[in-house]
C-alpha cells in the first residue's frame, strides 16, 4: 500500500480539514488527489479484509475521475482477484464496466458488469444501479 | 498541534503524492 499511497493521520476536529471533508465520526478515511480533492470517503471501523480493498478502490476512483482508466482499471482488477468476497467488489464490478464503456466506447461491457453483479452480489445495491445495462 | 500545522503537514503530503504519483489518504482519529 505505501507504494501507492501518502498518509496523513489528523484529529478529527481539527479545522479547516474537518469542516472541508464533512467529518462527523472516527474514524473516517478520505482518499484525495494530490491536488486534495476528495474521491472516496469511508466511516467506521473496517477490518482489514475490508480496509485494503477499500483503499484500492479509492485509488481506482482517483484515477477514474480523472479519466484515468488504464490505472483505474489496475486497482479495480486488484480488488476483484484478491478481495472478491469484500463490500467494495461489487462497486469495483460497477465501475470496471463504465471504466471499459468510457475508455473503449463498449457498451458490452456495462451490460457484462450487470450480469457478473446479478450473478455475484444479487442482493448488492450496485446490481440494482446496473439494472438498465442489462437491455444493452 | 496547531491548525495551520495541519494545513502544512496536508500540504507536504499532497506535495509529495504528486512528486511520487501516489494518492494521498487522510486518517481522522479521535485522539482521546
Amino acid at each position: 500500500m505505501n507504494n501507492n499511497i501518502v498518509s496523513l493521520k489528523v484529529p478529527f476536529d481539527i479545522q479547516p480539514l474537518s469542516t472541508e471533508f464533512n467529518v462527523k465520526w472516527t474514524p473516517t478515511l478520505v482518499t484525495v488527489d494530490s491536488d486534495g480533492k476528495e474521491h472516496h470517503h469511508t466511516v467506521g471501523f473496517l477490518s482489514p479484509e475490508e480496509l485494503i480493498p477499500s483503499l484500492l478502490l479509492g485509488m481506482a476512483k482517483v484515477h477514474f475521475d480523472l479519466n484515468q482508466f488504464p490505472e483505474a482499471l489496475a486497482f479495480i482488477e486488484k480488488v476483484l482477484a484478491d478481495f472478491p468476497k469484500s463490500g467494495s467488489a461489487a462497486e469495483a464490478i460497477f465501475l470496471r464496466g463504465v471504466s471499459i464503456f468510457k475508455s473503449a466506447n463498449n457498451p458490452k461491457a456495462l451490460k457484462d458488469a450487470y450480469e457478473q453483479l446479478q450473478a455475484q452480489y444479487p442482493e448488492s445495491d450496485w446490481t440494482k444501479r446496473a439494472y438498465p445495462y442489462r437491455l444493452l | 498541534m496547531a491548525t495551520v500545522m495541519w494545513e502544512t503537514e496536508l500540504e507536504k503530503a499532497l506535495k509529495r503524492a504528486k512528486a511520487e504519483n501516489k494518492t494521498a489518504l487522510i486518517f481522522f482519529h479521535n485522539p482521546a
